[in-house]
């Protein structure tokens, strides 16, 4: 456990590279879409704007974060853009740098993120923590590494219906993970990968694959199994998106190596694969044979025009493939998630049948 | 049939160019002609993304537009309402921006001719991306990404200019179409002459009173960049600067005695409505300006034009944060002597109506004040006539009873 004050870096994005962040001396705070904030992002953002970046700017109107040394956004679709635009004008003494977000994965894309990342890093040097070097990027994406093939092991489990607590334990150990100093992360997620195997709590659900972008809350993943439903795998930006392991070789610049292995970890709907529109849907049904799931759920917040555009396809995948979708549309808030407990319920039943 | 329908209407149109030359006119005989090429099966053809770089394409002999044009196409045709439904259908939902459920719904029902690549532009916004991509897969045709970074850094404009390059390479690949260095010459002298005429013809626009109402200009500033490239762009320019010039000097203004000199942002609402008409008759009320009738960029060089294209392309009001747009907005609103703005608020549209509070604040800091309608401008189903005349006209009391409110009569 640290006993130093951490300094905390605020995030909002899967894309964010953590381990840059922690290389420069801060520990990366994810301000996710949770807690009592009321309502005020209304004031700067359209109505229609996605819910998880207005809870995150009502955290950030009701002052509902911790001390932060800085805030890092992604330019990684139009919300988040504004998001960065309205940032100043509710805490005009945060240190903010957006940084840019190629739509695409090839190698033209990894050079401009890679000189993107290094902007962010002289940026937080400038920050003043400590300077970012080779090596201590490199130390950090190993650390890095060692919390995914944590998790990585965990979703084995939970997939074998080995985790005490099922799918809501584990995504608020993602919550944590993405909000406390890494050295506590790594404690306590050995401490979990040490427990003896227990049967989750839904070990008689129905399996599923859960695919989509925001779903921080871990009573979420309680109401799926009361309905029935077992999550055997998922592919969340609040879940094991930000945790996926980033190859490392020792001839390649790190920073270079740090763009590649973010930019081509699972993607999020906002990034493109030009020699295969749509191939989205694809990785879904393949995530879903993967673990052998029953049936998919897709969760996503409402508004998100990438999601919004790539469900039909994804649906339509599916259903060729014989596997039934369920497509949740939400504010972020257990409010409007809970509404759907009859419409999961249904699935299930029917998944069942 | 709808190639029926755009011959009909060029050749409409030629007629009553001999008959009457208008600058209105001959920029709508362009689009006419244009829809006639995308229409023809016998053209080489690309759907975009709005920044794509209209003139190269043209240069190299491909029929180009970005998708949302077309769905304004069908917006003002009054057919959009069948494709809107035909996408919500298939799952788009009514939350998503117009423009883009015409055009999906439309390529499902087999209306929208199959292109021979696609090339979508991260900038205006995501939506737009993620349309082209589910249109190229409908399509199965080739797809070609421009990333197009928010800011003007060197590494940026280097990012983007080489993406032009390896987009025209792309290109010629999949059309067969290639690029000669004399076309290429030719477009970019054509695109820079297009652009002195824009120039000229924006400031005679500026007068008070104005020479321009919303009728002559609507849609100049998104569309134009489809022509740029050509003789036909320089043609529209100029027509416009002579007959601004002209009825400048014969003291005729755009809207007959001018009282109130408007701003309207973002996009125009495409399909028919009152809306204009009331505020030019009933209030005096000159539309002089849409947000992007304006040249931002500086000439490119037709010796290494690439450079150039990315720092244009990057340029674009709409693109990266909002500061660029608020600085843009706020330039036109001291230009053109602006006494309030309307913003249409696009339903669906999260980078332009995402920023609503934001141009508040920056037109509130010049003292100008904005009306926010709530309309989705693709789609007529859902216009509240009624209550947008109430509160346009509630916004014209406003502007009437300000102090020192300037009067142009």
């Amino acid at each position: 456990m640290t006993t130093e004050k951490a300094s905390y870096i605020g995030f909002t994005c899967a894309y964010t590279p953590l381990a840059l962040i922690d290389a420069a001396g801060y520990v990366p705070y994810r301000i996710l879409p949770m807690g009592d904030a009321p309502d005020m992002a209304g004031q700067l953002l359209h109505d229609n704007l996605c819910p998880h970046v207005k809870r995150v700017l009502d955290r950030a109107m009701d002052n509902d974060l911790p001390e932060l040394a800085g805030v890092v956004l992604l330019n990684s679709c139009d919300a988040m853009r504004r998001l960065a635009d309205v940032w100043p004008k509710v805490r005009p003494k945060d240190r903010v740098i957006l940084i840019d977000l190629p739509i695409t994965s090839d190698d033209p894309a990894v050079s401009y993120f890679g000189r993107e990342l290094s902007r962010l890093a002289d940026t937080l040097f400038q920050w003043g923590e400590r300077p970012v070097t080779q090596e201590t990027v490199a130390a950090s994406i190993d650390r890095y590494n060692q919390v995914a093939l944590l998790f990585g092991s965990l979703r084995e489990r939970l997939r074998n219906g080995g985790v005490s607590g099922g799918a809501a334990r584990l995504q608020s150990l993602y919550n944590r993970a993405v909000t406390q100093p890494w050295d506590e992360t790594f404690q306590f997620l050995e401490g979990v990968a040490e427990e003896t195997n227990t049967p989750s709590v839904g070990q008689n659900g129905v399996p599923i694959f859960l695919f989509g972008n925001v779903l921080p809350d871990p009573e979420a993943f309680g109401l799926f199994e009361s309905c029935g439903v077992r999550i055997v795998d998922e592919d969340l930006c609040t879940g094991s998106r930000v945790f996926a392991p980033i190859k490392m070789e020792k001839s390649e610049e790190t920073l270079s190596q740090l763009a590649r292995g973010i930019l081509r970890r699972p993607r999020c709907a906002r990034t493109l694969l030009t020699t295969q529109p749509g191939v989205l849907a694809a990785e879904v049904l393949a995530r879903a044979a993967e673990c052998k799931a029953r049936g998919v759920i897709a969760c996503s917040a409402k508004f998100c025009d990438p999601y919004i555009a790539r469900i039909p396809g994804v649906r339509e995948t599916l259903r060729k493939a014989g596997l039934p979708l369920l497509h949740i549309e939400g504010d972020c808030t257990m409010r409007s998630f809970g509404q759907q407990r009859t419409r999961i319920q249904a699935f299930t039943e029917m998944l069942r049948r | 049939m709808m190639k029926q329908l755009f011959d009909d209407m060029a050749a409409d149109m030629e007629a009553r160019l001999l008959d009457h030359y208008t600058a209105r006119l001959r920029f709508t005989l362009e689009n006419a002609r244009l829809c006639q090429r995308l229409y023809s099966d016998t053209h080489r053809l690309a759907w975009c993304g709005v920044c794509a770089p209209f003139d190269l394409l043209n240069a190299m002999g491909i029929s180009s537009c970005f998708v949302e044009y077309l769905g304004a196409v069908f917006a003002a045709a009054g057919s959009a309402g069948q494709f809107l439904e035909e996408a919500e259908h298939a799952g788009f939902p009514t939350d998503s921006c117009g423009w883009h459920r015409a055009v999906i719904g439309a390529a499902a029902k087999g209306m929208m001719p199959i292109p021979d690549v696609m090339i979508a532009t991260s900038s205006p916004c995501t939506g737009g991306v993620a349309a082209v991509e589910h249109l190229a897969r409908t399509f199965d045709c080739p797809l070609y990404v421009l990333a197009i970074p928010p800011d003007d850094s060197e590494s940026s404009v280097r990012y983007l200019a080489d993406q032009i390059r390896h987009m025209v390479d792309f290109v010629s690949a999949h059309t067969g179409e290639a690029l000669d260095d004399d076309r290429l010459r030719y477009a970019m002298h054509k695109t820079n002459e297009a652009r002195e005429a824009a120039i000229e013809m924006f400031h005679l626009a500026q007068r008070i009173p104005s020479p321009a109402r919303a009728a002559d200009l609507r849609n100049f500033g998104i569309t134009l960049p489809l022509f740029l490239g050509t003789e036909a762009a320089v043609e529209i320019a100029q027509a416009y600067r002579d007959e601004f010039a002209a009825r400048s000097g014969q003291g005729i203004s755009g809207v007959q005695g001018e009282r109130f000199r408007l701003m309207w942002l973002q996009e125009a609402i495409q399909f028919r409505h009152p809306l204009i008409k009331m505020l030019e008759e009933n209030y005096q009320a000159a539309i002089v300006i849409e947000e992007l009738d304006d040249i931002y960029w500086e000439p490119i060089d037709a010796e290494d034009p690439y450079i150039g294209l990315a720092q244009r392309t990057i340029a674009f009001p709409f693109n990266g944060q909002a500061d660029r747009r608020l600085k843009h907005i706020k330039k036109l609103v001291q230009a053109y002597k602006i006494d309030g703005a309307i913003n249409p608020c696009h339903w669906g549209c999260r980078q332009g109506t995402g920023a609503r509070g934001l141009i508040g604040e920056a037109l509130k800091e010049l003292d100008v004040p904005v009306i926010n309608l709530e309309v989705d401008c693709a789609d007529a189903r859902n216009f509240s006539e009624g209550q947008l005349r109430t509160r346009l006209e509630a916004f014209m009391e406003v502007l009437d009873s300000r102090p020192g409110r300037r009067s142009t009569n």
